[in-house]
Order: C-alpha cells, then sequence, then structure tokens
C-alpha cells in the first residue's frame, strides 16, 4: 500500500525533527518499529522538555503513560510516554506512534513530572506513584488517585515484589478535597458513595454558589480491580483476552481487541483479512449499542422518556444481532490473539442485514423526533462547554473531542481491523456542547450501520485465525488501539515468561475524558451536571444518594436518585426556572 | 409540530415487551448458555480446566479414592465456550440454557468421576483415567507408528514412578552397551 512509505517517511522526519529540537545528547536511543512507530529513549532529566516538544511541537496526543517494573531486568523501572501524532497530518493514513521512553533507577525511584508542561499527563503520573511508587517530583496535584485512602503508605501493589493475593492491613485516612475552594458562600455538595450516572462508586464534590456551580473536584477509584496485576500473574496470555473484555461492562469488546492487537504488534502475528473483518463488524456493533443508551439515558435525564424507550426498544434489536452473531448478547467472547474464534456463515448475515434495515430506518424516525423536541434540545444546547484548547490540551477523546471540533478518530487515524480497507470519515460537530457530542453519537450509529453492512457484504474468504505456534519473545513490547464507542483504547502489553504478560496496562477511554469534567461543568447550574456528565458517556447505575451541604449552616441533606434525577427534568419542563435544593 | 409528530409515531408503536417469565424467551441456535458435560464420553483429561479462563472448571487426582475427579461450579463460568473449543472428544458442550438462579452453591455444581487406570508394572494407580488411556491407544493403533505399539503399550500405563525407574534402567543398558 502507497500509505505505508508515506507513513515511514513521516515518521524518519519527526525524529530528525525531535533531535533538531532537544540538547544533543538528551536522545539515547531510537527503535522503529514497523511502519508507524518508534520508541526513542531520553535521559531521565530531559523527559519534561521530550515529552513537551512531542506534544506540542510534533502536534501529538498522549494516549497512555505506562510505568513498568523491570528490577528483575535491569534494575531499572521505565516510563513510557505513548503519543499519537496526529495535528498537521491529518490526511496520512497511518499518523505515528512516537514513544517517549526513560529509565528511572532502582535506588532513586523519581522522576522530574510533565504535566506542568503537558497538562494531559496528570492522571497518569498520579497513579505510576500510587502504584509503583514513581514520585513525580514538581505534580502540581500529588494526591493519590488510583490506591484507597486506607491503603498503607510505602506499599505499591503493581511492583513485581507485591503478589496479587496480599492483603494488607488498612491505615484509614481521610481524603482531601481541594480546600482552596472553601470559602464565605461557597457551598459543598459532596456526591457519593455512587454517582447515578456512573456505574462506579465515586465521589464527586460540587462547589456551589447558589445554583451555580463553580469548580468540581472528584475522587475515584474505588472499583480498581487490579485486573492488570491478576493477568500478570495469574492468567495465560490468551486467557487474558477473555478478562480484558470484563474491563468495561459496555465496551468491553474493544478492550479485547486491543488487547489483542498488543500482543500481536508485539510478536508480529499475522491476522487473517477475514478475521479482522470480524473483528470490525463485531466493533460496531458494540459501538451500535453504546451509543443508542447513551442517546437514550440523555432524553431520560432532559424528561423525554419517549426518547429513552423508544431508543431502548430499538436497542434490544442490536442485542438480539450480537446474538447471532456470537452467541452472547454482550460480551461477545469472540477474540483469541491471532485472530477470531467464530466464523459468521452466510444464513446469519442474512438475518443481521434485515436486522439492521429496521433498526436503520427506526432509529432515523426517532432522531427526527427527539430533534425536533425543543425543551430536550433547549436543555442540551450550550451546555457543559469544552473548549477545543481545553480538549487539545488534555488530549480528550470519542464523541467529546469530536464534539468539540477536533476530527481526531482512532479509527481513522490509526487504521486497524478492517479500517484499513473501510475508511471512516470522523463524525466532527463543533458546538462544544452537549448537544454537539449527542450528535456526534447519533451520526456515528448511522455510520456503524453503514460499515457493518459493508462488511458484511465484502466479507473476504479465508481462514479466521492464524493458527500457527506462537513463538512468546520475552520482553517485546507492543501497543494495541481502537476507538471503543467511549473513544480511544489503548493497550500495552509486554510479554513475560511461561505464556504470561510481563506488562499489561488498559487506558480506557473515559481516562482521558474525566479531567474535563470540571471544565465542561463551571457556570452551569447543579441540575446541569447529570446531563454533563451523562455526555461524557460513563455507565449508570441506580443506586445513587446525594449528600448537600451547607458549609454555613453545617446542614447536611440526603437527595434521592429518584429525587436527583426528579429536579434534573424540572429543568426541562420550566428553562427559566431552578428548583431549590435546600 | 413536534408533538403531533410524537403522538403519530407513539400511536403507532404496539407492546414491545415479552411476557417473560409467563412465555419462554426463545434464544439463538448458536447461543452461549450453560456448558453441559456428557459424562459417557468425557476421558478426564483436564484440557477444559486449562483453557478455561474463569477456574469455573477443575480436574484433579484422588489417588485415595482411585478417580480423576471433574468439577464444574457455574457461578463462575463465563460462557465463553473455550471448554467446548479445546475438548478432544466433543464432550462439553454449551447449551442454550440461561436461567441458572439457584438458592445455595451447591446446586451450582456439577461433579464427575472417572476411575484411575492402574500401572502395568507395580499395579498402582496412574495419573489419568481408564479411559483417557483407551483413547490414547486407540489412537496409537489408527497411527502410522501401530507397527511399534506392541512394545509402545508396555510404557503407556504406568505410572509416572514405574516409567521413570523403567528408563533409567534401559538407558543404562543402552550405556553399558
Ligand atoms: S477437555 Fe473434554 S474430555 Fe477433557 S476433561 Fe474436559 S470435558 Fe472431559
Ligand atoms: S464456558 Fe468458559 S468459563 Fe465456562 S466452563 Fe467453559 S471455559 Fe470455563
Amino acid at each position: 500500500m502507497g500509505g505505508e512509505a508515506e507513513a515511514r517517511k513521516l515518521l524518519e522526519k519527526c525524529v530528525e525533527r525531535l533531535k533538531e529540537l532537544l540538547p544533543p545528547d538528551a536522545i539515547v536511543d531510537v527503535k522503529v518499529k514497523g511502519k508507524d512507530r518508534v520508541y526513542i529513549e531520553v535521559k531521565r532529566e530531559y523527559l519534561p522538555e521530550a515529552l513537551e516538544k512531542v506534544y506540542w511541537e510534533l502536534g501529538g496526543y498522549l494516549s497512555s503513560m505506562v510505568g513498568t517494573d523491570d528490577r528483575s531486568v535491569d534494575g531499572h523501572y521505565r516510563l513510557y510516554y505513548i503519543v499519537s501524532i496526529e495535528e498537521n497530518v491529518r490526511h496520512i493514513q497511518w499518523k505515528p506512534w512516537v514513544v517517549v521512553y526513560t529509565k528511572v533507577p532502582w535506588d532513586n525511584p523519581k522522576f522530574k513530572s510533565t504535566t506542568p508542561k503537558v497538562p494531559a499527563a496528570s492522571w497518569y503520573e498520579r497513579e505510576v506513584k500510587d502504584l509503583l511508587g514513581l514520585e513525580p517530583t514538581g505534580h502540581p496535584d500529588p494526591r493519590r488517585l488510583a490506591l484507597p485512602d486506607d491503603w498503607p503508605e510505602g506499599l505499591y501493589p503493581m511492583r513485581k515484589d507485591f503478589k496479587f493475593y496480599e492483603r494488607p492491613p488498612r491505615q484509614p485516612k481521610p481524603y482531601m478535597f481541594r480546600p482552596e475552594k472553601v470559602s464565605e458562600g461557597i457551598v459543598q455538595i459532596p456526591m457519593s458513595p455512587i454517582h447515578a450516572l456512573a456505574d462506579e462508586p465515586s465521589q464527586f464534590r460540587l462547589f456551589v454558589d447558589g445554583e451555580r456551580v463553580v469548580d468540581v473536584d472528584y475522587r475515584m477509584f474505588y472499583v480498581f480491580r487490579g485486573l492488570e496485576k491478576l493477568a500478570e500473574e495469574r492468567f495465560t496470555y490468551n486467557q487474558t483476552s477473555f478478562l480484558a473484555e470484563r474491563v468495561c461492562g459496555i465496551c468491553g469488546y474493544a478492550h479485547s481487541t486491543a488487547y489483542c492487537e498488543a500482543v500481536e504488534d508485539a510478536l508480529d502475528i499475522e491476522v487473517p483479512e477475514r478475521a479482522e473483518y470480524i473483528r470490525t463488524i463485531m466493533l460496531e456493533v458494540e459501538r451500535l449499542h453504546s451509543h443508542m443508551l447513551n442517546l437514550g439515558i440523555a432524553c431520560h435525564l432532559t424528561a423525554f422518556d419517549w426518547g429513552f424507550m423508544e431508543l431502548f426498544r430499538i436497542r434490544e434489536k442490536i442485542m438480539k444481532v450480537a446474538e447471532i452473531l456470537s452467541g452472547g448478547r454482550k460480551t461477545y467472547g469472540m477474540n483469541l490473539v491471532g485472530g477470531v474464534r467464530r466464523d459468521i456463515p452466510k444464513d446469519k448475515a442474512k438475518k443481521v442485514m434485515e436486522l439492521l434495515k429496521t433498526v436503520r430506518e427506526e432509529f432515523k424516525k426517532a432522531l427526527d423526533v427527539i430533534t425536533s423536541n425543543e425543551l430536550f434540545l433547549r436543555r442540551c444546547e450550550e451546555v457543559g462547554i469544552l473548549p477545543k484548547k481545553v480538549a487539545r490540551a488534555l488530549s480528550v477523546v470519542g464523541p467529546l473531542v469530536r464534539g468539540s471540533g477536533l476530527p481526531r478518530d482512532t479509527r481513522y487515524d490509526h487504521p486497524y481491523a478492517a479500517y484499513k480497507y473501510i475508511r471512516v470519515k470522523p463524525a466532527v460537530e463543533s458546538g462544544c456542547d452537549v448537544f454537539s457530542r449527542l450528535m456526534v453519537r447519533a451520526r456515528e450509529v448511522l455510520d456503524a450501520l453503514d460499515i457493518v453492512e459493508h462488511a458484511l457484504d465484502q466479507l473476504p474468504g479465508g481462514p479466521i485465525l492464524n493458527e500457527e505456534k506462537i513463538e512468546l519473545v520475552e520482553y517485546a513490547k507492543g501497543i494495541g488501539y481502537d476507538e471503543a464507542p467511549r473513544g480511544e483504547n489503548v493497550h500495552f502489553v509486554v510479554i513475560g515468561k511461561d505464556s504470561r504478560v510481563h506488562k499489561w496496562r488498559v487506558r480506557a477511554a473515559t481516562y482521558n475524558n474525566w479531567p474535563a469534567l470540571p471544565y465542561m461543568s463551571r457556570d452551569y447550574t447543579i441540575t446541569d451536571f447529570p446531563l454533563i456528565v451523562a455526555s461524557l458517556d460513563p455507565c449508570y447505575s441506580c443506586t445513587e444518594r446525594v449528600i448537600i451541604v451547607d458549609v454555613k449552616r453545617k446542614k447536611t441533606v440526603t437527595v434521592s436518585y429518584a429525587r436527583l434525577v426528579h429536579l434534573s427534568r424540572k429543568v426541562s419542563q420550566n428553562p427559566t426556572h431552578t428548583p431549590q435544593l435546600l | 409540530m413536534a408533538f403531533i409528530k410524537l403522538i403519530e409515531h407513539s400511536s403507532r408503536r404496539g407492546v414491545a415487551t415479552h411476557p417473560y417469565p409467563e412465555k419462554p424467551f426463545e434464544v439463538d441456535e448458536l447461543y452461549r448458555g450453560k456448558p453441559v458435560l456428557d459424562a459417557s464420553a468425557c476421558i478426564g483429561c483436564g484440557a477444559c480446566a486449562n483453557a478455561c479462563p474463569a477456574e469455573t472448571i477443575k480436574v484433579e487426582t484422588d489417588y485415595g479414592k482411585g478417580v480423576r475427579r471433574w468439577t464444574i461450579y457455574y457461578g463462575r463460568c463465563i460462557f465463553c465456550a473455550r471448554c467446548q473449543e479445546v475438548c478432544p472428544v466433543n464432550a462439553i458442550e454449551l447449551s442454550r440454557e440461561f436461567e441458572l438462579a439457584a438458592k445455595n452453591r451447591e446446586d451450582l455444581t456439577v461433579v464427575a468421576e472417572f476411575k484411575l487406570g492402574s500401572c502395568a508394572k507395580c499395579k498402582g494407580y496412574l495419573d489419568v483415567s481408564i479411559r483417557h488411556v483407551e483413547l490414547a491407544q486407540k489412537l496409537l493403533e489408527r497411527s502410522e507408528i501401530a507397527n511399534i505399539m506392541q512394545e509402545l503399550a508396555r510404557y503407556m500405563v504406568m505410572c509416572l514412578k514405574c516409567k521413570r525407574s523403567f528408563f533409567v534402567e534401559k538407558l543404562g543398558e543402552a550405556t553399558r552397551g
């Protein structure tokens, strides 16, 4: 393919440019892998400069950051910053992946934080500090991120000398929400322990002045399950693909695909074309059900339950499609390293096509009704604005970034699976608000229908699984990525001994999106908040309790989920009126 | 306008819900439901237990009772069908059954036991079942090396300990000339 030579040239250009921008002794090693990825080792002291240049000068987005414990290999930890170069090279088919990495010695586990220069790195560096004990010096927000507050100091669960079955004693300690926000007239509203809209327990603290949200702080990771640890110590690499599918309850298949791709990349395993098509079909089926769910919930939160019911009714057909194709409604269990496990026979494909035809018609009609409902529009338009600049600085992904006018889409930027053959145009909206994000999803539903139909029609023949014996190369590294319904998922794998992975790092789409929440919520009302969170598309739970604290009167009120939804909906009936909370 | 559209639409929708559980819910013919063991075919080889990502299936050897014990605990099953995929004799298959709720754990456990074979030399237990040995013999008879089968058959049904001492002996003989 012509695109490959072009990609290689661009990759070389990136390396050259970086060499010019950095001091001569900063770069230690450069290794090109394949047509579109390069691993660049820099000296530890130059890490922030190197990342800054790659991010802002080469036009990169931070896709993931991984810390590995390689002390057993050479006495070092390693930090890999995985950057996808996209700006100004949108037309190139395979955009470069630049992996900047550095070694951190075991007896001095510190590195200069890159967050002041690249804000997108904030969460990653806090996580590395929690889990591996690598200290980012100069990090603006060094509070705990991933570990629970009662986890003992100085114990790092992702280090190799910590075993997955260890249960350290608890040392309770309160978590500090940003204290500088507490001032005269500002009321704090904790939303916890389970958020109405996220299927994970999380704590939000809204700082409000009257009804206006001044700021938001959050504490999450209450369901940090240590899946990666489990995989590294107990699972074989082929079993891990099933574990990966359980990372998320909605876009699990995207995770399992990204994991398999990472292993395939590390070990240079070829995937048969038919398998690539089948993966694409299943990924798009997953996108269909996920987007319809999100659109439905948005209707629900704005008291437009007809939309919710109708979309869920249509979505049920997608669940049936998944059942026909994979044998499971939600967990498809289709992936193995090297391909897929289940073929799509002709008669099944025909049945699916028929279902999809009705889905398309019904969805179009439903969308027409929903978008002509003025009350719905008034709740969504110009609410939860995420400026393009912020989106760029935080490397947000998925419908969130596309809703803010940036054409980022992994399917287009780094074609994987069958997106090499079926080119996808990113659905971009420029409103930067909740409505834009919903419209991105709506357009992607229609695109996904096209893609599935096209792929089923064009399904090439041949095997579905590469059954050659897999040679495991120890410490081979691989990156796997795909565009999940919520945005880009990136998996990083280092192959280990005994058919296991030495390191597996999962980066789910929402990980890059949460940090944008405070920017999206400021200056809107409390009742907009659920909708704004929903536009980020986390998953949902129905056990919400909200506690409202008036700091001045020292008064606490507990609001049930039903009441919160009720409040959220009350606005929709009269946008000028905001209900009394206290 | 919007509401006219809405009413127009809604009036055309019938009942969308399925009267479950009054009427059974039909799933696709290739639905992945509860894995069911055909104990008459299983040889207790343990391939399924090795492949199972969720440790749903366990296969262990009980020398005291002289059995190979195959256990499945449905509470852990993720319905991935790996077991079905790797079984050499197609003894386990995912059914279309999905109503697995039970009042206690025991109801979710199924156990099958297979008699262990006995060692041709010391008469103690082998670490595989009789059926496993029989299958291996049958396969070998049909294979290209069937002509040296007589010889091989003797070694095949030895326990690990006897096999070891047997080979040490042979090795000794060979090196002595
Ligand atoms: S793989 Fe088949 S034969 Fe072997 S133990 Fe499992 S079910 Fe029995
Ligand atoms: S279906 Fe999967 S989880 Fe269930 S027993 Fe078989 S291999 Fe194990």
